[in-house]
C-alpha cells in the first residue's frame, strides 16, 4: 500500500507542470462535467441536475431506505438515455437485473406512481423511449442492459485491485478514442468494505480508506465519471443515528445525500446533507416506483 | 462495452445477469404464501435474514430450509445438499426426521404417478437420505463461529453441490460474552461479507437466523433484530417473522427486487406450510 501511495504522490507530482486558469476550468466543467439525472426528479431537482460528473456523492440513509434502489435506479437511468457504460461494483449481492429491467422498462408504476412531477419527468423521457421502440422491445432492453456492468467485490483489496484496473482501462480507451466510455461508477456499499478496516488501534486501516478516497476522485476528476457510493449509519447515542466511516470520510464526498423510508411504504425523503454548488439541508419527497 | 470485456472474472453485464437469474430456481418455504412475498422462495446468491421472537418458528423454517433444498430435481427443486451451523443447539434431529417425512408425502402426493415408474429415484425419496445430506456443525463460542464461517470456503470448494447454508443463530455467542462493542461490529461486518463471497462464489443461498431485541426509538420501546445498526445492512434480503393473533406470519423488510409485503403461514406436523384456509391442496393435518 505504501507502494502505491508513493506512485499516487508521483503522479501528483507530475501534474503540477500543468496549471490551468479558471477560463480552461470552466471549459472542462462546462464541458465534460455534466450532470447525469437519476430518473428520480425530485432527487435530480434537490442535486441541481443529477450525479454530476468529475464529483463523488454518497448516499446515506438507515438499512432498508432505499440506498440500493437509489443505485438501481441510477445506473438504469444512465443506461436507459445512453449516456455511457455503468460500472456497478456491488457487495452485498444485492445487484437484481431483473429490477433493473423493470426500471428500463417503465412500468405502468413508473409513471402512475409520480403524481403531479410526472409532466416534468415525461416530455424528456417519452421522445427517446419511443425512439428505441421502433427496435423490438427486448433488443432495446439487451442493448441497455449490456451497458450496465456489475461486478461483486467483497473486500477492500479487491476494491482496489478493481479500481486501478479501471484505470489502466480508462487510459487506454483514451488512447483509443473508441466505443462507448464508462461515465457512472457505482459502489454500492463502500461502507461495509471500508468498516471492517478502520477502528480499533491500527491506523492502517484509516490509511486505506483515504487511499480508496483518492484514487475515487482521481478517476472522477480526469476521466468525467460521476462517482456514487452508499454509505450506512450507525448510532450516535440518544437514539439518534449518523453516518458511518467517521469523520475523516466526511470530507471525501463532494455531496452527501441522506435518504430515509417510511416504514411500509415506498415514499423516501431524501435531505442534503452536503453540497459543493447549492444549499444544504434542503429536503424533497420521492416515490420508489414498485 | 470494450472495458467490459478487458474486465477481469466476476465482471458481468445486467442483460447476462437477468438471463442467468431467470434460470435460477428458488428454494421453497413449504408455504406457497411464503413463497409468493418472496420471488418464489429462498434465492441462490443471495444472503436472507430471518428473525423473530422465540418460538415464532426461525428453527423450524431453517430445518424446513435444509430439507427443501434436496428435494430432486425431478420434483421440481434444487437436488442440492445444505449445511447447518448450529449456535444454539435447538437443531432436534427427531424434529428433522419428521419433517423430511412430511416433505415426501408432499412430494408423492404432488407426483402421484412418477414414482411407480422409477424405483431408482425412489432411493432418493428415503428420510434417511435426506438426513445425510445435511453437514451439521455445531458451535459452542464465537471463536468457533469465526473459524467456522472461516473454514466454510474451503468446505463449500470440496462439496459443489451444497446449495444452503442455514446459521442458526447468527447472534447468539456475540450477544452473550463480547464487551467490546466496535470490535463486534467490525467482526460481524467482516463475517458478513465473507457470507455474501461464498454466496457468491458457490451459487448458494445463505440464511441467517437472528433473535430480536427492544430498541427504544421515538419514545417507546420496539421490537428490532438483534446485533445493531450496522449488521442490518448486511443482509440482501430481510423477514421478520411475528405473531398476529393466534397466526403466524412473515414480513418482507428489505430486498433489492420485491416490494415489502407480508404472508402468514402456519407450523404444522409435517412443517413449515400455507394456513390451511387459503391453500386447501397442499395442507392436510394429519
Amino acid at each position: 500500500m505504501e507502494e502505491r501511495m508513493n506512485q499516487d504522490q508521483r503522479s501528483t507530482e507530475g501534474r503540477c507542470g500543468r496549471f490551468w486558469n479558471g477560463m480552461d476550468l470552466l471549459k472542462d466543467v462546462t464541458g465534460s462535467k455534466h450532470f447525469l439525472p437519476t430518473g428520480l426528479e425530485g432527487v435530480d431537482t434537490l442535486l441541481g441536475g443529477g450525479l454530476r460528473q468529475g464529483q463523488l456523492t454518497e448516499v446515506t440513509g438507515p438499512s432498508s431506505s432505499g440506498k440500493t434502489q437509489f443505485c438501481l435506479h441510477s445506473a438504469s437511468h444512465v443506461a436507459a438515455k445512453h449516456m455511457g457504460v455503468v460500472m456497478y461494483l456491488d457487495t452485498s449481492n444485492s445487484f437484481s437485473p431483473s429490477r433493473i429491467a423493470t426500471i428500463i422498462d417503465g412500468t405502468p408504476g413508473l409513471f402512475c406512481q409520480r403524481g403531479s412531477q410526472s409532466t416534468i419527468f415525461l416530455p424528456f423521457f417519452l421522445p427517446l423511449s419511443y425512439g428505441f421502440d421502433l427496435q423490438p422491445k427486448d433488443v432495446r432492453l439487451k442493448n441497455i442492459m449490456r451497458s450496465i456492468i456489475c461486478e461483486s467485490v467483497f473486500d477492500v483489496f479487491a476494491l482496489s485491485e478493481v479500481l486501478h484496473q479501471l484505470e489502466v482501462s480508462l487510459l487506454n480507451d483514451k488512447e483509443k478514442n473508441g466505443g462507448s466510455r464508462i461515465c457512472l461508477l457505482i459502489i454500492d456499499s463502500i461502507s461495509s468494505l471500508l468498516a471492517p478496516i478502520i477502528g480499533g488501534k491500527y491506523p492502517q486501516g484509516r490509511a486505506m480508506m483515504i487511499s480508496v478516497a483518492m484514487i475515487l476522485k482521481k478517476l472522477a476528476d480526469e476521466h468525467n465519471l460521476a462517482v456514487l457510493v452508499t454509505n450506512h449509519m450507525v448510532s450516535a447515542g440518544n437514539g439518534a443515528v449518523k453516518p458511518a466511516l467517521g469523520e475523516s470520510w466526511k470530507a471525501v464526498p463532494h455531496v452527501r445525500l441522506v435518504i430515509s423510508r417510511d416504514r411500509g411504504s415506498n415514499i423516501c425523503t431524501a435531505t442534503v446533507l452536503k453540497h459543493t454548488l447549492l444549499a444544504s439541508g434542503r429536503t424533497t419527497k420521492f416515490v420508489v416506483p414498485s | 462495452m470494450g472495458s467490459g470485456e478487458n474486465n477481469p472474472l466476476g465482471a458481468q453485464n445486467a442483460w447476462d445477469m437477468l438471463s442467468d437469474e431467470q434460470s435460477q430456481k428458488h428454494i421453497t418455504t413449504g408455504s406457497g404464501d411464503l413463497n409468493n412475498i418472496l420471488g418464489g422462495g429462498i434465492h441462490c446468491k443471495e444472503v436472507t435474514e430471518i428473525g423473530g421472537v422465540p418460538g415464532v418458528g426461525k428453527t423450524q423454517l431453517g430445518i424446513q430450509l435444509a430439507i427443501n433444498v434436496q428435494i430432486p430435481m425431478q420434483y421440481g427443486g434444487l437436488g442440492g445438499k445444505a449445511v447447518y451451523v448450529d449456535t444454539e443447539g435447538s437443531f432436534m434431529v427427531e424434529r428433522v426426521y419428521q419433517i423430511a417425512e412430511g416433505c415426501i408425502s408432499d412430494i408423492l402426493e404432488h407426483f402421484p404417478h412418477s414414482h411407480e415408474k422409477s424405483s431408482s429415484s425412489n432411493k432418493q425419496l428415503q428420510p434417511e437420505h435426506f438426513l445425510a445430506d445435511i453437514y451439521y456443525f455445531r458451535i459452542c463460542s464465537y471463536a468457533e463461529q469465526i473459524a467456522a464461517i472461516n473454514y466454510l470456503e474451503k468446505f463449500l470448494g470440496e462439496h459443489k453441490d451444497v446449495r444452503i447454508v442455514i446459521i442458526d443463530s447468527v447472534t447468539f455467542h456475540f450477544r452473550q460474552d463480547f464487551d467490546d462493542l466496535a470490535l463486534r461490529t467490525r467482526v460481524l461486518s467482516e463475517l458478513s461479507l465473507k457470507l455474501m463471497k461464498i454466496a457468491k462464489a458457490y451459487n448458494l443461498a445463505v440464511v441467517l437466523l437472528n433473535q430480536v431485541t427492544t430498541k427504544f426509538t421515538e419514545g417507546s420501546f420496539q421490537l428490532t433484530l438483534a446485533l445493531g445498526d450496522s449488521w442490518s445492512h448486511s443482509c440482501t434480503n430481510r423477514v421478520i417473522l411475528y405473531w398476529n393473533g393466534n397466526e403466524r406470519y412473515a414480513y418482507l423488510d428489505k430486498s433489492p427486487s420485491l416490494p415489502v409485503a407480508s404472508a402468514p403461514y402456519a407450523v404444522t406436523g409435517k412443517g413449515v406450510r400455507d394456513v390451511v384456509s387459503s391453500n386447501h391442496k397442499r395442507v392436510r393435518v394429519t
